[in-house]
C-alpha cells in the first residue's frame, strides 16, 4: 500500500506537476513534495556513496598492486646493486638503537632547555627554575606536544 | 520673475527632497542600509557580501520622482517576465536593475559555484563516503520547511519552495531556486528578500548552530574522537566531480548547472593542468561576480518588498529551516554513531548544512569545548561539502516538481 502511494506521489510529481501559482497547496501535494523530495535526495547521495565507495575500493586495490608489483621489482633488482653498493644498508642497524641514545641524553636535553629558558629569562629580567620533567600523558597521550601545539596552531583560524 | 518661480518649481519637484516628502519609508530602508554597513565595517559580519547588498539597498531606496532616473525599479520586477519584458529592462533600466539580470537569468549563482568548486577540497567527503548521509540529512530543514509553510501559513508552491530552500543554507542555490520559481506575478516574494534572509542566517550560523549542537548531543558523545581520514589519490580526486556531476544530471537534470558549475571548479583545481583558469575563477571572477550579485539583490530590498508581513514570514521560516536542517543532521549522526558503536561524533552532523566553512567550524568549535584535544574540522568538512551538493539536488528536485 504504501508502495503504491509512493509510486502515485511520484508519478504526480514528476515534471512540474504542481504549478506555481498563487493558491495553497492541498495534503497530498505537501506531503508528496516533503517526503518525496527528501526521499530523491537521499537516494541519489546514497548512490553517490556507493560509487565513491566502490572507486576507492579499486583504487585502494590497485595502490597495493602496485606497491606489490614495486616491491617485487626492488626484490629481484637487489641483488645485483648490492655487490656494487654495499654500504647502503649499513644505516638501518645504526637507526635501530637510536631511541636509547635519546633516554641517555634525556639529561642534556633537559640541560639544553634549562639553558634555553635561562637565556630567554635574562631577555626580560625574569630568572626561570625547572623543577620537574614529566613523561606527557593524559589528554596529549600519543601525541607530542609539539604536533598538538601544530594542529591547534593551524585549526585556531577556524 | 514667473520663469525663475518655474524653473526653481521644476528643480523641486524633481529632486529627492521633494520625492521625500511624497513617500518617507525609503528613509526607514535608508536607515537599515545603515545598519547593514554597520555590522559589515565595524562587525566585520560577512562584508564582502553584506556591504555590497547594503550599499545596493542604499542606492535603490533613495528617493526619486522621475522613474527615468532611478537607478532600481521595483515595479519592474513586479511584473509577469515575458521576452518584451526582457527588452523593457534593457532599453529603461536602471544601473542595477541590468545588473539584477543577472541575478533573474541565474547566471551569478552558477558563476559563485564554478568559484566555489575551485576552492573546495572534496577530500575529506572521498575519504569518507559516508558523509553524504549527514549532507542529505541535514536537506531535512528545505522539505520539513516546505511542510510547515504549506500546511500551516498556507502558502503556495512558488512561495513554500522558495523560502524552503534557504534551510539549504546556501546563498547561490537559494538565489538560482527563488529567481525561478518567483516569477513577480505569482508572490509578493522576491528573489532579493529571499537571498537577504539566506545570507543574514548564514552569518548567524555561529549563534544558531550550537545551542541546538549542545541540547542534541551528550557530553560523552561530544567528547567522541574520530579515527584519522585516509589521504585519496590525486586520480580519486580528479574522478569524483566528473562521477558526481554524472550522476546528479541523470537523476535530477534541473540540478546539473548548479553541479555541473561546482564540479567543473573542482576539476579545474584537481586536475593541476590549469591553474591560470583556476586563479581567475577563484580570485578575479569570483570577486567580481560577489559585487555584481551582492549590490543587485541589495537593490531589491526596496520598502515595497520588504515592508510587509511576507517577509516577517520569509524570516521566520528561514529561521526554521537552519534550525531543522542542523537538527536533522545532528539526529541522523547520532543515528550513524549508534549504529557504528560508538565512532562518529554527532556533532559531525551540524555541518551538513552546506554554509562553508562556518557550519563544520562550529562543529569544531563545539567539539574542543568539550575536549581542547579534539580535532572534528576534518571530519566536519566531509558532511559540509556534502551539504553543497545536498542542498544543490534539492534545488533540482524542487525545480522539477513545481512547474515555473
Amino acid at each position: 500500500m504504501d508502495f503504491l502511494l509512493l509510486t502515485h506521489q511520484l508519478s504526480m510529481l514528476a515534471g512540474g506537476s504542481i504549478d506555481g501559482d498563487k493558491r495553497p497547496l492541498d495534503i497530498s501535494e505537501w506531503l508528496g513534495v516533503t517526503f518525496v523530495g527528501l526521499g530523491v535526495v537521499m537516494l541519489a547521495l546514497v548512490l553517490l556513496i556507493i560509487v565513491i565507495t566502490i572507486f576507492g575500493k579499486l583504487f585502494e586495490a590497485l595502490d597495493g598492486y602496485e606497491q606489490k608489483k614495486k616491491a617485487k621489482e626492488a626484490a629481484e633488482k637487489a641483488p645485483r646493486p648490492s655487490a656494487v653498493k654495499a654500504a647502503p644498508p649499513a644505516p638501518a642497524p645504526k637507526a635501530a638503537p637510536a631511541p636509547a641514545a635519546v633516554q641517555e641524553d634525556e639529561g642534556e636535553i633537559i640541560a639544553a632547555i634549562t639553558a634555553a629558558i635561562a637565556m630567554m629569562g635574562e631577555a626580560d629580567g625574569t630568572v626561570y627554575q625547572i623543577r620537574s620533567v614529566k613523561p606527557a600523558g593524559g589528554v596529549s597521550a600519543g601525541r607530542s606536544a609539539w604536533a598538538m601545539d601544530g594542529r591547534r596552531q593551524n585549526v585556531a583560524p577556524f | 520673475m514667473e520663469i525663475l518661480q518655474s524653473i526653481l518649481g521644476g528643480l523641486w519637484e524633481t529632486s529627492g527632497l521633494y520625492g521625500l516628502t511624497q513617500d518617507w519609508h525609503c528613509l526607514i530602508m535608508i536607515g537599515i542600509s545603515f545598519l547593514f554597513m554597520y555590522f559589515a565595517i565595524v562587525r566585520g559580519w560577512e562584508p564582502l557580501l553584506l556591504l555590497p547588498i547594503s550599499f545596493g539597498m542604499f542606492l535603490a531606496n533613495l528617493p526619486v520622482v522621475n522613474l527615468e532616473d532611478a537607478i532600481f525599479h521595483a515595479s519592474f520586477w513586479n511584473e509577469p517576465q515575458t521576452v518584451d519584458w526582457f527588452w523593457k529592462v534593457l532599453h529603461d533600466g536602471g544601473l542595477l536593475d541590468k545588473l539584477y539580470l543577472g541575478v533573474k537569468l541565474q547566471i551569478y549563482p552558477c558563476l559563485i559555484f564554478l568559484g566555489i568548486g575551485t576552492m573546495t577540497d572534496f577530500g575529506p567527503l572521498i575519504a569518507n563516503p559516508k558523509s553524504f548521509l549527514l549532507g542529505a540529512a541535514a536537506q531535512g530543514g528545505i522539505f520539513f520547511t516546505f511542510l510547515i509553510a504549506a500546511s500551516v501559513l498556507h502558502m503556495s508552491a512558488a512561495e513554500c519552495g522558495s523560502i524552503a530552500i534557504i534551510g539549504g543554507a546556501d546563498g547561490p542555490t537559494s538565489i538560482y531556486v527563488s529567481s525561478k520559481l518567483l516569477d513577480g506575478a505569482n508572490s509578493n516574494l522576491n528573489t532579493g528578500t529571499i537571498a537577504l534572509a539566506a545570507y543574514t542566517y548564514m552569518a548567524l550560523v555561529p549563534i544558531i548552530q550550537p545551542p541546538l549542537m549542545r541540547l542534541f548531543t551528550t557530553k560523552k558523545e561530544r567528547a567522541i574522537k574520530m579515527a584519522q581520514l585516509r589521504t585519496p589519490s590525486k586520480t580519486e580526486k580528479i574522478i569524483f566531480p566528473i562521477v558526481v556531476t554524472l550522476i546528479v544530471a541523470l537523476m535530477v537534470p534541473s540540478a546539473a548547472s548548479l553541479v555541473g558549475m561546482l564540479m567543473f571548479g573542482n576539476l579545474l583545481k584537481e586536475s593541476g593542468a590549469c591553474d591560470r583558469l583556476v586563479d581567475t575563477a577563484q580570485n578575479a571572477l569570483m570577486n567580481i561576480v560577489t559585487i555584481f550579485l551582492g549590490i543587485s539583490v541589495g537593490a531589491t530590498t526596496t520598502w515595497s518588498n520588504v515592508g510587509n508581513w511576507d517577509f516577517i514570514k520569509v524570516l521566520a521560516l528561514g529561521a526554521a529551516a537552519f534550525s531543522l536542517g542542523t537538527i536533522s543532521g545532528l539526529l541522523l549522526a547520532k543515528l550513524m554513531n549508534w549504529l557504528s558503536g560508538g565512532k562518529l561524533n554527532p556533532l559531525i552532523g551540524s555541518a551538513g548544512v552546506s554554509a562553508v566553512p562556518m557550519a563544520a567550524r562550529q562543529s569544531q568549535k563545539v567539539g574542543a569545548e568539550t575536549d581542547p584535544t579534539n580535532f572534528l574540522l576534518m571530519h566536519a568538512m566531509g558532511p559540509n561539502v556534502a551539504g553543497v551538493i545536498g542542498s544543490a539536488v534539492a534545488a533540482g528536485v524542487l525545480l522539477s516538481v513545481i512547474a515555473y
